[in-house]
């Protein structure tokens, strides 16, 4: 371990565990956000942590280290398109080369671009201490803008993401520019049918409120349906969720945020001929 | 062989490519301090009262009492003072500056200064204000008659929006004072002698008594033709106050908030109309110029004499005002003025043209101004306008008139246009500026091992000019670039060539170059030191320009340009791609060809900004918001990633070896393409810029407002 006038380089996770439940320290990953903040602080830095830097498949199951930069994760054939095209879009080469994954999640930014994915695809994190380690759904570490479950002494340690169902997919975001731009909108949705039936519906959206916003329980209208079935309850469907966003005030207007999530939940079930 | 238009690697290449070039920031001087200015944070108000926190020693205040000589910044008029003088006018206004040695502990008192406003009622929207600054007005035939004659009066309202330079190098500078009271400013800075004048007028110094300095330079637009003068001032009086240098650096969201960006514009046009075709048209113009005048008049001027674009006709009046507000004051930006009116009767002709049911570029073409016509403001097309030549290329090269067929009527998610934008960009300063005010001299100094120094206040701020000036002197004395020197300038060496401004310095400080190097040809001899001067001559073919009437040439010659944008809408979301963008280009004969096309590419995608992403505003209090790069969005190369540009050689004999201007040329005829090609795309009329993601959404869900 090296320790820094700023911090600690632990070389191994129990390591940074002892140091993250001894100190009052700011886990660094890519310090892409970190470096705009320059607050004073005490920092951990997680680089030298390859066991946090590993993808690995088991099964149906993609293990993904979040240590891993962008440029590791789209250079990886394990990683699931859909999670490459939200992450070939963050920022510039220069960033996706620092920035980590890990980091896109623990900096809690309802914009966050990776974020997005993990949730439409059920993915779960787990987080760890020198007392033991826990499992959660991904809704379930954001608490708002900013803010998660991760303790003072934690550091997320895994990403669970289940490969089943990935392959067809809708997404969208909506930057400024092509590059260099932080998300305005953005939407994934995923639709999977089994034996003619809706097994799994997933649409979640970006940038428009203090999380990443995915309804399970207007969701949950369409599974078991078949097209013809869910097409008929198509106007419903929308309907809630017509009431249900209310995108939070920015530079870009709530009105078009909003009219962008309805065009394109819309045009994800049509595509899906529903 | 090898021509003038051969490209060379450029002077400053390995400088900045290495990462070695010094910028002002870069530079430390012994002793040197730190400097901050405290902005008025409110639109309009009369300072009661300034509290200023427990100072540490060697923390020092510098305000208005400071000001040795006059409290005023010369630009055009004096009227912007170096620091606030008990009232504010603008969010931004420079009320004092707090200097130091450590720069974090200048920033820590900065912000426990606080202010006590007694706040007035400010003036913001300049479609509203009454206050002008400037108001010309000139015609041109009998345009009364053509509107009472007139079957058909097309009345609409187009407007421009700001734009931000958002050079990579902020706003910067240094002063110091030696120990003879003498000042020198070395910075980021255009136009070296403006702010030589500056200073004397603020610091009571005579010409021998300060100094200025251009470092090393990340890039300019315009933005710092006027600003030095500010900056400069302000850091001239604290070096004085002090005897020590003074750095000020602006950090980003200042250089955004407090200096000069493009003025928006509001105008209205009217055409009357008889059988289908154009007799007269009126043109009312306001451009905000915020709370002070700095360069509004010349701006103004250019906007007002392009007002008509590239066409001819025989009745027309124009009405201008620059228009006074409670807001940061603007000023020049690439193109001068003339983006705002190129864009708005490029937009107005289009609708002109589909009013009477045709398309706009044949409607165009019979419109264009060509060689021997009379201009909008009585002067004449003294050389030939290969428009017609650029428009078939640009035209074969992006298969626009096809595709403007195409692209009627579409359906679907994805909706794809093309547009195409005409501009001219007339070179050198407006009017008799050159003859009467500027009177360029350049110098070349011979040294005895046959080496010449070149001599101008030229100054190259990426856009090549160190490179192009060597290649006119090295070109015309048949030596090696390599034999020819040249450095940024010190007014304490170089002569007065002018502002590197309004594209004149390859066209009329090139041209005094090529000229004193034909006369040292005549006179080498080796191994003698010599030296040579050269004055401006003023061409004799021009119609002399009267600005009490607005009448004459306001320029020699004029640089032409034609564009063609490509765009598809997701109309799902209002998302646009420029999926295509095709440009044509007569800057006379070229100095260096791929100088000429860096311009070109770089200057249209900041003219593709300013119609499709570049959106800044002003709220109601005067506040400027998008005062970030993640707020205000510039197109990257990812934006436009086909982007031709060419140009067609018709040299200009009054330019060294044909040359004429070329650095703004390309900012001022992008936007109307790429709002044209939204037209195309979205099947109506459109009347500003920018025309965002939003304002696409809301015209496919509302329809147009």
């Amino acid at each position: 371990m090296v320790t820094l006038r700023n911090g600690y380089i632990p070389e191994t996770l129990a390591e940074a565990l002892k140091i993250r439940s001894e100190n009052q320290v700011v886990p660094y990953a890519g310090g892409t956000d970190l470096m705009i903040k320059a607050q004073p602080s005490s920092y951990l830095f997680l680089n030298k942590l390859s066991a946090l830097q590993k993808v690995e498949q088991d099964g149906d199951m993609l293990h993904i280290g979040p240590g891993c930069n962008y440029t590791m994760l789209l250079n990886h054939p394990a990683v699931p398109k859909v999670l490459k095209e939200a992450m070939i879009r963050i920022a510039s080469p220069a960033t996706r080369n620092r920035g980590t994954i890990g980091g896109n999640i623990c900096n809690a930014s309802p914009k966050a671009d990776s974020v997005l994915i993990l949730y439409a695809s059920d993915a779960e994190l787990k987080l760890s201490s020198i007392a033991g380690e826990r499992i959660v759904p991904i809704e379930e570490f954001f608490t708002g803008r900013g803010k998660t479950i991760l303790r003072e002494d934690e550091l997320l340690t895994d990403i669970r993401l289940p490969l089943k169902g990935l392959d067809d997919y809708y997404y969208y975001k909506v930057g400024a520019r092509r590059a260099m731009a932080i998300s305005r909108v953005a939407f994934v949705g995923l639709l999977n049918t089994e034996n003619g039936k809706i097994s799994r519906v997933a649409a979640a959206f970006g940038a428009i409120s203090d999380t990443v916003l995915r309804f399970r329980e207007f969701e949950a209208m369409l599974l078991g349906k078949t097209l013809a079935e869910a097409t008929a309850l198509k106007p419903a469907f929308l309907a809630k969720y017509q009431e249900a966003i209310v995108p939070i005030r920015g530079r870009v207007s709530a009105e078009y945020r909003k009219q962008v999530c309805m065009n394109l939940l819309a045009d994800f079930l049509n595509s899906n001929g529903i | 062989m090898d021509t003038i238009s051969t490209p060379v690697k450029k002077l400053d290449h390995d400088l900045k490519m290495s990462g070695a070039a010094r910028y002002t920031d870069d530079l430390q001087i012994p002793d040197m301090q730190h400097g901050k200015v405290l902005y008025s944070s409110v639109a309009k108000a009369i300072i009661k009262e300034i509290q200023l926190p427990q100072l540490p020693e060697g923390y020092v205040i510098i305000d208005k009492n400071d000001v040795p000589g006059e409290n005023f910044v010369h630009i055009v008029a004096d009227d912007c003072p170096v620091f606030a003088d008990g009232v504010v006018t603008y969010i931004g206004e420079p009320i004092l500056m707090l200097v130091g040695p450590d720069l974090k502990k200048v920033r820590e008192l900065l912000s426990q200064i606080v202010v006590v406003y007694e706040e007035q009622t400010p003036e913001i929207d300049f479609r509203k204000g009454e206050t002008f600054f400037y108001h010309y007005e000139y015609e041109k035939g009998d345009w009364q008659k053509a509107f009472a004659e007139a079957d058909q009066v097309l009345d609409e309202t187009i407007e421009t929006g700001y734009q931000e330079h958002i050079y990579m190098e902020v706003q910067s500078m240094i002063g110091m004072k030696d120990p003879n009271g003498k000042i020198t400013v070395a910075g980021s800075l255009q136009c070296p002698y403006y702010v030589h004048r500056a200073l004397q007028k603020a610091l009571g110094l005579g010409p021998d008594k300060v100094c200025v300095i251009q470092a090393e330079m990340g890039g300019a637009f315009g933005g710092k033709e006027a600003y030095p003068s500010i900056l400069g001032c302000q850091v001239a009086v604290a070096a004085n106050k002090i005897g020590k240098p003074v750095k000020c650096v602006l950090d980003r969201r200042d250089d955004i908030t407090v200096t000069s960006k493009r003025h928006p514009a509001s105008m209205r046009y009217q055409a009357a109309i008889k059988d289908r075709k154009i007799t007269a048209i009126q043109a009312d113009i306001r451009y905000n110029s915020g709370a002070y005048i700095t360069l509004s008049p010349v701006v103004l001027q250019r906007g007002l004499i392009g007002a008509m674009g590239v066409y001819t006709f025989d009745a027309l009046r124009v009405e201008g005002k620059a228009v006074k507000t409670n807001t940061v004051p603007n000023g020049a930006f690439r193109g001068f003025g003339g983006p705002q009116t190129f864009f708005a009767i490029e937009m107005f002709m289009n609708h002109i043209a589909k009013a009477v049911g045709e398309d706009p570029l044949p409607f165009k073409l019979r419109y264009l101004a060509k060689k021997g016509d009379e201009t909008s403001t009585r002067g004449r097309y003294h050389f030939h306008i290969p428009m017609p030549e650029m428009i078939e290329k640009v035209d074969k090269a992006s298969g626009y008139s096809q595709k403007y067929q195409e692209y009627k009527n579409q359906s679907g998610r994805y909706r794809k246009g093309i547009g195409l934008g005409l501009a001219y960009h007339g070179c050198g300063f407006t009017g008799s500026g050159e003859r009467d005010m500027i009177k360029g001299v350049v110098r070349l100094h011979k040294l005895a091992n046959n080496k010449v120094e070149v001599l101008t206040a030229g100054t190259d701020m990426g856009q090549g000019l160190k490179t192009t000036f060597v290649k006119i002197v090295a070109k015309t004395l048949g030596i090696p670039i390599e034999d020819v020197i040249i450095k940024n300038p010190n007014t304490d060496f170089v002569p007065d060539s002018g502002p590197t401004a309004a594209s004149r310095s390859l066209m009329v400080v090139g041209k005094l170059l090529n000229r004193a190097a034909e006369k040292l040809k005549e006179q080498w001899e080796d191994g003698e030191e010599q030296e040579v001067e050269e004055h401006y001559v003023h061409p004799e073919f021009m119609i002399p320009w009267d600005l009490s009437v607005f009448q004459g040439d306001p320029y020699p010659d004029y640089s032409w340009s034609a564009n063609v944008v490509e765009v598809e809408v997701d109309t799902l979301t209002g998302v646009t791609r420029v999926i295509g963008a095709w440009g044509m280009y007569d800057v006379g004969t070229a100095i260096d060809y791929r100088i000429v096309q860096g311009q070109m590419q770089g200057g249209f995608l900041q003219g593709i900004g300013y119609g499709s992403i570049e959106l800044m505003d002003v709220n109601s209090k005067g506040q400027i918001r998008n005062n970030s790069l993640s707020d205000y969005i510039i197109p990257t190369a990812m934006d436009v990633p086909h982007l031709q540009t060419d140009i067609v050689d018709h040299p200009y004999e009054g330019g060294p070896f044909g040359g004429k201007g070329a650095g703004e040329l390309p900012a001022v005829g992008g936007a109307q393409a790429y709002i044209s090609a939204m037209e195309s795309a979205l099947g109506t009329n459109l009347y500003k810029t920018p025309f965002s993601q939003e304002d696409t959404l809301e015209f496919l869900t509302k329809g147009a407002k």
